[in-house]
Formats: structure tokens, sequence, C-alpha cells
């Protein structure tokens, strides 16, 4: 940006913050547009290796690139830096065909040797996607067989394989490892800076505050909009509160914004020249019963509480704008089946099961468990609490920071009677949620209920295996319905996505699989 | 004889004073309130978690004079039974720390020495944190909740009490008449109680009636931060802290529990004031 | 005087080392996973101890106390474990914003204060100073959290004179930071549009936050004007002809000026400690806002932190204006 319009953008700023009604449209670079996003969410660690939530992959996705992508809805995997792989018939060993053109910003080739260098740093970090990977996945297994080919040869057969790919991002070994302290693998460094090959890079890194990304002019990929309409860059605005981020949409300040309440963005619907996007996600809300102690033990407890539930009152918190689950599983995930007889409100059910428990007259307390300041969250407490009063159960709606809940629910003898969480599944492959359930699940945050049901957990075991496509996505039919019948959780809603933009930005594409309020901002422009 | 033509000098006193006039009547209708609310409130089950989504964030009008909010709960009903709350535990606060700080004072003031040096940097340690952040990091550390709020702000707030009687009883201390009774022989506990305490009590009273709204607004701050009462107990911070998401389309949620909170601690400051013109002239704080 | 100094140094050094205890005994209160959270939400059993041991988490208590307390006499305020960044870093960040806030409501603070409270007294016991009075009451009693969200309502959302929240505009480059304080490297750099544009934004937040202090000024220097102006000195003056106006703006102010400087030691470390609740709701970059949000996340390094930065500061001014009390009042040099 010149030093002029810089000057003449400060300008306007305060000038519309004098005067609101004196709008001024998006920023510009000489022709081009700078498209700013605005979110609550800080961006605290940039290391692709260390690090990932909503905000954080979203601006990871754009410094960088992966072997393959995401997009579309429902989700499809498309080849990104690897042009094309295959598998061998035995599911051990994935050999990946580099496209050879793509270069880091600062020039340098994307080579196998910086997909093997990336993979192996992930794993020897054993951070953010590490999970994923590394039960399968030796550093030792990953050989770049010459400049345009990685081949990973894995443990043992793991058919998600592919659906991680994506969330594994190349860095530059070069850049990196002239910024390595304490053999750190870059760690430090790579916390603010990039060293990627994606379609914007970093310019200016505050973490509360702004990110500002410059595009890459001749990006090795193209540019899906033609590179006259290309934007200049984007930035990113961290905006803690939703009421300045309205305004600033309002006043054409901002450009698109996310993380707004339904009822805000019933409001933001009205305004002329503002566009909703909305979209079924494919984050689960459930609330997790703590099924070895306490009256929760009881599956007819679990039972009479599941049917007492007003599901949809969870419907209207969200103005509509959310589905209700039908399987433990999201719809975006494959082999999903709507399960028949999932639990809805039926009083007379929920009582007939609350007579076959162990205390048949209600009369007891129990106690919620949610995410200090989740305002869902809190308020579908208390509408389990209207619905338990119907079963003479007392409810006692406990907010608690997220260390203090997982601490809790990490053993069955301290984890809450219920919790509640939002579950979102990290790829399209049905074992992400599947394997929630499985013994070694116990106390991570999905695995809270300490579910229990050994035949079950052979066949989560067994599917995540099984190469035989048809006869896997049988077994996980079987396996929703076995854990919805020994009703592990409540089996809530999945939370619409909403974004709000003015109408001249184009491009954008929902696609599932990423994370409330990501957006991929490679395809997006600036019509105006 | 002599006390009733005290009280009724004091209450000409208080009489003559608009701005305590104006602080008692708050203090009453609040106090009032906190009585009989249960049985005067349009929708008692209200408060109790009964969830009306149908009927979420209407606007003031004549069912809902205060509108209803994110649940469809009566704000109205809502704000006058937290005035049971805020009422409670502002006095329980208070009490609790005098009843901790006072007599830690006056031990520190008339035994001196050792004990007092202890029992001073304590004190001084304590003051020399502003009590807010310290309160807000222990209930987070202890898990939000009105009675793990009040643990705090009592922790927060006896060193007040002990600055206060330490003090007065060292001003007493060197008076004539405890000389002699020294001198006489009474027990030091026997003259504590019988002299040094009535003698320091008009300030700790003073102190206690503005501490009182201090202490509501202490809490609704806590609540207001996210670490007050846990749902659904109507509190009037905790209210606000929800209503300001809210903001501005549905401005009658935040207004009317804030509004709340300003009238009982001004009440209880502005009788506070009164008060110190009546029972302890001499002094004069900024 | 320097035997004065020390001691009071040295105090201010034990107290310090109190408040490291108290908030190390604070944070430990906790039943909470630190590590989960550092390892984030998906991590494995593995993952979660490996993060265990690197943030030392897996070393006895005692242990740990002193390792901070080794820390923090290098500087260090350890780490952050929702975001894994250094708490010191953080706060270097993040107190410019603090300081700018109460700097300017400070300033507001005593201009206001004073003023009103000469005009108080000029005009005793008339309708202005009975307004004034119950303003300095509501000073103190209204909940600066409700106070903001009303001025939010009116000046930005209803009227829309002034920005709703935040520091800077959405789209508007700060520039590297010279001293931190928007305002003053705005006038450095010589950018009268941007100083504007701070000044909208830190407006309402200064207002609030200036408030109880505002109220404890103007009442002392209310009092004790009315008590200049009755003096003897003030008589033999207007005896002479001085005017009302000139008695009240030098000889008064001047009695003043001592009380005030108290007030303002004693109101500084307090309005620091509000910066929690008026950051909040203002959503201001500063250690309030910091604080509070890493509170609410069970995140305790820098709510300690920011505890001690408070602590300190209350700790410095206080010396300081007992300092500067020695100076400026000669019969307390030698007391």
């Amino acid at each position: 940006m010149s030093n002029t319009t810089r000057r003449a953008v400060l300008h306007g700023a305060a000038l519309s913050a004098l005067a609101p009604s004196m709008s001024w449209a998006f920023d510009k670079d000489g022709d081009r547009k700078i498209m700013i996003f605005s979110g609550n969410q800080a961006v605290p660690v940039l290391d692709p290796h260390v690090r990932y939530d909503w905000s954080t992959r979203m601006i990871q996705q754009s410094v960088y690139d992966g072997l393959l992508k995401y997009v579309g809805n429902p989700p499809r995997i498309i080849p990104w830096l690897a042009e094309k792989f295959e598998a061998s018939p035995d599911g051990l060993t994935y050999t990946f065909h580099l496209a050879g053109n793509a270069r880091f910003h600062n020039g340098d080739p994307v080579d196998a040797e910086a997909v093997r260098y990336s993979f192996e740093r992930a794993l020897k970090l054993n951070a953010g996607v590490a999970w994923m990977l590394k039960d399968f996945l030796k550093p030792e297994k990953i050989t770049a067989v010459d400049a345009k080919t990685v081949r990973f040869v894995l443990e043992r057969p793991f058919q998600p394989f592919i659906s991680y790919v994506p969330w594994w991002y190349i860095v530059n070994p070069k850049q990196v490892q002239v910024n390595v302290v304490d053999g750190d693998y870059g760690k430090k460094w790579l916390t603010e800076n990039e060293a990627g090959s994606g379609p914007f890079k970093l310019k200016r890194f505050d973490s509360t505050a702004l990110i500002h990304m410059d595009a890459v002019p001749d990006y090795w990929k193209g540019w899906p909009m033609g590179d006259k309409n290309r934007l200049s860059g984007v930035i990113y605005r961290i905006v803690r509160e939703a009421a300045p981020r309205r305004a600033g949409l309002q006043r054409r300040e901002m450009d698109v914004i996310t993380n707004m309440s339904p009822d805000d963005m019933q409001q933001l619907a009205k305004l002329p020249g503002v566009r909703e996007e909305n979209h079924p996600g494919s984050t689960t809300f459930g609330i997790k019963f703590n099924c070895q102690t306490g009256p929760t033990a009881d599956i007819n407890l679990r039972k009479a509480i599941a049917y007492a539930f007003d599901y949809e009152a969870l419907i209207t918190i969200h103005n509509g704008g959310a589905t209700l689950m039908d399987s433990p599983f999201p719809p975006t995930l494959e082999g999903h089946i709507p399960v028949p007889g999932i639990p809805r409100k039926d009083i007379a059910k929920a009582k007939e099961f609350l007579a076959k428990s162990k205390s048949p007259q209600g009369g007891i307390e129990l106690e919620y468990v949610h995410v200090q300041g989740l305002e869902d969250a809190r308020r579908i407490g208390l509408v389990l609490l209207d619905s338990l009063r119907a079963l003479d159960i007392k409810l006692n709606i406990v907010g608690q920071p997220w260390p203090t809940m997982v601490a809790r629910g990490s053993k069955p003898d301290t984890a809450a009677n219920m919790t509640s969480v939002y579950v979102t599944p990290i790829g399209t492959d049905p074992d992400t949620v599947a394997f929630q359930y499985h013994r070694d699940s116990w106390g991570l945050y999905y695995g809270m209920s300490h579910y229990e049901d050994k035949e079950a957990w052979a066949m989560i075991a067994e599917a995540r295996g099984l190469t035989d496509k048809a006869r896997r996505m049988a077994l996980y039919g079987e396996i929703q319905k076995r854990i919805v019948a020994d009703q592990p959780e409540i089996f809530g809603m999945i939370p619409n996505r909403t974004w709000a933009m003015r109408d001249y930005v184009k491009g954008f594409e929902f696609s599932p699989v990423r994370f409330t309020g990501e957006v991929d901002l490679y395809p997006m422009w600036i019509d105006a | 004889m002599a006390v009733s033509r005290g009280l009724r000098l004091a209450a000409w006193q208080l009489g003559r004073s608009f701005a305590s006039m104006l602080g008692l009547a708050l203090v009453a209708v609040i106090v009032v309130l906190a009585l009989i609310g249960p049985w005067i409130v349009p929708y008692p089950d209200d408060v109790e978690g009964a969830v009306r989504l149908a009927g979420k964030l209407q606007p003031p009008s004549a069912a809902h004079w205060f509108g209803t909010d994110e649940v469809g709960n009566d704000v109205l009903t809502r704000t006058i039974i937290g005035a049971r709350l805020s009422l409670l535990v502002g006095i329980g606060i208070t009490l609790a720390a005098a009843a901790i700080g006072v007599p830690l004072g006056i031990l520190a003031g008339t035994a001196g020495g050792r004990v007092r040096e202890i029992i001073m940097r304590l004190t001084d340690l304590f003051l020399s944190v502003p009590g807010l952040v310290l309160a807000i990091a222990l209930v987070a550390a202890l898990g939000a909740g009105i009675v793990n709020a009040m643990i705090a702000l009592v922790l927060v707030w006896w060193p007040g009490y002990v600055r206060l009687a330490e003090s007065k009883a060292l001003s007493i201390r060197e008076e004539a008449y405890i000389e002699a009774a020294r001198v006489a022989g009474a027990p030091r506990l026997r003259i504590l109680w019988r002299h040094v305490l009535p003698n320091s009590i008009s300030p700790i009273i003073v102190k206690m009636s503005m501490d009182i709204g201090q202490a509501i607004l202490a809490v609704a701050s806590l609540g207001f931060i996210g670490l007050g009462a846990k749902p659904p107990t109507p509190e009037w911070g905790a209210m606000i802290s929800i209503a300001r998401g809210y903001l501005p389309d549905w401005w009658w949620y935040a207004i009317f529990p804030g509004a709340f909170i300003y009238a009982s601690v001004l009440g209880f400051n502005l009788l506070g004031d009164g008060l110190r013109d009546i029972l302890d002239p001499r002094s004069n704080r900024g | 005087m320097l035997v004065y100094l020390l001691r009071r140094i040295a105090l201010a050094g034990l107290m310090l080392f109190g408040l490291v205890c108290l908030t190390f005994a604070i944070a430990n209160l906790a039943p909470s996973d630190p590590a989960a959270l550092a390892a984030g939400p998906d991590a494995g059993r593995s993952q979660i101890e490996q993060v265990r041991r690197e943030y030392g988490l897996d070393r006895p208590l005692p242990e740990q106390f002193l390792r901070y307390v080794s820390d923090l006499v290098q500087g260090e305020f350890g780490r952050s474990v929702a975001t894994g960044r250094s708490v010191g870093r953080d706060l270097a960040r993040y107190f410019p914003a603090t300081l700018e806030l109460c700097l300017v409501a400070m300033a507001f603070g005593m201009v206001a204060g004073i003023s009103l409270g000469m005009l108080s007294a000029l005009f005793k016991d008339r309708w202005l100073d009975h307004v004034t009075r119950i303003f300095a009451v509501s000073g103190i009693a209204l909940p600066p959290f409700w106070f903001g969200l009303l001025l939010q309502l009116g000046f930005a959302a209803w009227l829309g004179w002034l920005p709703t929240s935040g520091r800077i505009g959405v789209s508007t480059d700060p520039g590297d930071p010279i001293t931190g304080l928007l305002l003053v490297d705005s006038l450095l750099r010589g950018n009268g549009p941007l100083f504007v544009q701070c000044l909208s934004y830190i407006a309402l937040p200064a207002l609030v936050l200036s408030l109880p202090c505002l109220a404890s000024i103007l009442r002392v220097n209310r009092s004790e004007m009315v008590e200049a102006l009755r003096a003897d000195y003030i008589t033999a003056a207007r005896a002479h002809g001085v005017s009302r106006w000139r008695l009240v703006t030098v000889h008064a102010l001047k009695n003043a000026m001592l009380p005030t400087l108290a007030i303002i030691g004693l109101r500084w470390g307090w309005m620091m400690s509000s910066t929690v609740l008026v950051e909040t709701v203002f959503d201001w970059p500063g250690i309030g806002l910091y604080a509070v949000s890493s509170a609410i996340a069970g995140d305790f390094k820098p709510v300690m932190g920011v505890t001690l930065i408070i602590g300190l500061n209350f700790m410095l001014v206080n010396l300081i204006v007992d300092l500067l009390y020695g100076v400026l009042d000669p019969r307390l040099r030698h007391a």
C-alpha cells in the first residue's frame, strides 16, 4: 500500500468513526481490493504443526498448501501439491506424485524432501495435527523417492489416512532450518512467521489484533477468479465483541464477519447490501452422560433423560438454524445413516424408563457442566433443567473453564453426570467420530462418557482397518445403531455455520469439513 | 430518656439532609422488595428455570414491564428476586469481613509488638493488591458460583476493617480510662470488650453501611465477568453479562438490572454518608 | 530521608514476594489440568504428557514455585498454557494500552474533579452544589460495566457519534509502536486524523474509568475550598479587594494540592484494577481484558502476571506519592 492511500484510509477511518453515516468502501491497493474478514478468535500460534483451531487454520490454509485439499459441499478431497496418489492393495503404502511447479514464497521449489521434512516435523513435535497419524506413521517410513515422489509406509492399515492428509501443511525446510533455536525445529520462528507456498503470504502478524496477508501474484496454482479480479490481499481482523463487528459490516468497514449469534444474524439479514451465508455444519453438540459412576450409569435413567429433553428448543434457540442429530455421526460423514428410533421428546416414554431406574420417582439432583462462557451451552442447560422438572429431577448448571472440565472428565470418578461438548470431526472419514466411542478415547474430552461396550469397541477397531469399502460402511451402520441404543449421551444438534457479508463479496465456497467460522479465502474476491 | 433523645436528634439530622433521606428511601425500597419479592412478582416460576422460548426477547409491555430475556423469562420478576440475593450477599460479605477484621485489628492495636507487626504486614499485603483482580483470580480458581464469589470477596475485604479497628484501638489505648482500668487489674479481654470495642464501633458501622453497597457492586462485577451465580439463579451482574450480547437491539434486558444495582449501591452509600455525619462527624474521608 | 526511602523499598520488595506467594497459591487451587489446555482439544494422552513435561507441570509444586520465582527475577512471567506464548511478552504488548487508558482517565478525572470541586465550593448550597454532590456519590455507586454499556448504547448505537468499542478502527493501521501509547505515537508521527480517531475510541472507556477518581477529587477539593474560603487570610485578602475567583484559583487550589495528590496515589491502583471491568466492556486490548479472558479460560499464568503488575504499580505510585508528600509538605519532612 502506498503512503498516500494509507493516509487516505486512515482519514476515512477517523471520519467514519466520528460520523458513521459517512460510509467508506473496502480498502484499496491501486485497482485491487483488500478484503477485510472479522471474527472473534486470535491466532496465537501460526505454526501448522503445533496448533489448529478455526481462525488459526484459516490463516494456515491461506499461507500453506497441503498435498491434498478439501473443497465443496459435500466435501471432496482434490489434488493439490500432489497431482495424484496411489495406495497399495494392502492399504499400507501410499505414494504421492507432486505437481512439480509449486514454489515456496521465497522461490524454492516444493519438492519431495520438503514434504518428507514437514511430516517428520509434525510427528516429532507431537503437537497439533500429530495425533491423527502418529500411531500409524513413523518418521523413518516416509521417503522422498525422487524430487517429485514421496512414499509413506504405514505401520498397519489405516483407512482414514487420506482424510487427514489435507490438514498436514508443507513447510519449506530450508527456511525453517536457518531459524532453528536449540533444536526446536524452528518452532519459535514459525509461531509468527510462515515458510509456505500457499496463495497468500504474511505481511503483518499481530496475533490478537490483525493479520494482513498479501495475495501471491503468480501463485503456482493460478487464481480461480482470474488475475484481473484477484484481491490484493486479506486482512483478518480480530474483534472480540459482536456489536463492533456488526457495526463494521454495516458501515462497510468489514466485508465478511462471523461468530455472530443467531439473533444477531436475524437482524443482519434485514440490512440492505448484506448477504447471509447459512449452512448446515458438521459440528455436533451432545450432552455426554457419565456411563460409569453415579445415577447416569443406569441406562434407564439415561433413556429417561433423553426422552424428556426438549429437542425442539435446540432449534428455537438457533432461530431455526440447526438440525437435530439423527445419529452419533453428523450427516457430512461417509457412512452416516439416520438411526431409526433415536429419542425425541416423549414424556410418557421418559416416565416409563424412569420407573425402571433406581430412582423411579426422580427426586435426585444431577450436575450439568458446560464450558464457561459458552452462551449456547448455558442456554441449553436451562432447557434441560426445564425438561427435567417433568421427571422431578433437579439440575445443577455449572460453567467451568476448559482445563477444569477436561481434568474432571478424565476419570469416571470425577466426571460430571452430564457434560456438554461440541465436537468437530477433523475429516470426512467415519472413524474420526466412531473412535470417540472406543475404549482408547476414555478420558479425552469427547470420551468423557466413558462408554463401555466391548463388542462396539471391537467393531470400531475392525472398521478402521477394513479395505473393502462396502463392508466397512455397513459396519459403521451397525456401530451407529449400537451406540444410539446404549445412549451414552443426549444426541443434540448440529448448529449451522453462519457468515454475514457484503453482497459484492464473491467466490465464497462453503465446506462443512472446515471448522466453525473458517473459510477458504483462496477463491474469494470482491466485485465492485 | 437520653437514648431516645439521641435517636431523635439523629433522626432529625438525617431528615435534614436530602441526600441521606434519598439513601434511606432507596435502601428501604430494596429491603422491602427483597422481603416481599416472591409474593409480588408476576411470574414466580421464571426464577426456578422455566423456559418459554416462544416469548423470548419481548420489549417492555403491560404483561412484561421490563420485557423478557433470552429464554422468555420476565426481566421484572428476575430483577426483583435478584434483590434478595444481592442484599443477602452484600450484608453477608460485610459482616464476615468485619467479623474477621475487627477482632484482628483490635488485637493488633492493643497487643502491639510482634503480633501487631505480623497482622499489619499481612493486611498491607492484601491492601497492596487491588481487591477485584485478586477476587477474580480466586473465583476463577475455586469455580464460578455465588458462594465462591462471597469467599473470595471476604478474603479481599477483611483487611480494611483491620486497618480501621487498629487505628481506633491505638488511639483509645492511650486514653486515661483504659489506663485506669488496666491499673485496676481488669483482664485484657474485658478491657477490649468493654472499652475498646464500644468506642470504635461508630466508624465501623459507618464503614459497614458503605461496604454493603460496595459488596453488592463487587458481586455484580464478578457476575458480569461470568464468575457469579449459577443459572437459573437471578443475579444482577450475571443478567447484565448475558444481556450485553443482546445490545443494542434488546436494550431493556441490560438496562433494568443495572438500574437496580445503581440504586442499591447509591442508597447504601448515601445512607453511609449520612450516618457518618451523625455518628462520626470528625472523620471526613475523601 | 534516604533511610526512609530504603526502608520503603525493602518493604515493597517484601510485599511483592508475598504477592507472588499469594497468586501462586491461588493459581494452584484450581483442580484443573493446564496441560490439557495447552495440548489442544484433540490431543491424545501422550501429547498431553509431553506438554506437561515441556511446561514443567509434572514437577512437584515447590519446585514449580522456585522456578517461577527465578523466572520472575529474570523478568519472565512464564508461559500461557492457552496460547503457548510468553506472558511477559504479552504483558509488554498489552500494558501500554492500559497505561494510556489510565493516564487519560486520570488526567480527565483531575481536571474535571478539581474544576467541579471549585465550582461546587463557589456555589455552596446552591443547586449546582447539590447536583455535583449526587454526581460525586454516583461516581462510586455506578457499576462501571453497566454505565459503560449505557454510554455505548447512547453515544455509539443510538447517536452514532463515537465508536462502540476497541482501541482503533478496524481497518486502520496504527503503524509500529514508538511508545505504545497510540495518542502519543500519532502525535509524534504528526498524524492528526489518527490522533482524532484514537481520541474517539478512548473517550468513553476513559470517562467510565475516571468516575470514581473524579468523584473523590471533587469531594476533597470542594471541602478544602469551602474551608479555605472561610480562612482568616482569605477574609483578609478579600478585604483587600481580591476577587473571589482569584482567591479560589490561587489560594484554595494550593491547599487542595496535597489531598488531591494523596487521592491520586490511592486511586491509581484502584483504577488499574477497574480496568478488568472497563476493558471487558469496551474490548480495550489491555492487561485487564487479558486477565479476564485468561481467567475465564482457566489459564492462570497471565492472571498471576497481571496481578503482579498491578500490585507493583500500586506500590510504586504510593511510594512516589509518599516521597512527593515529603517534598511538598515541609511539616512532614522531619516526621
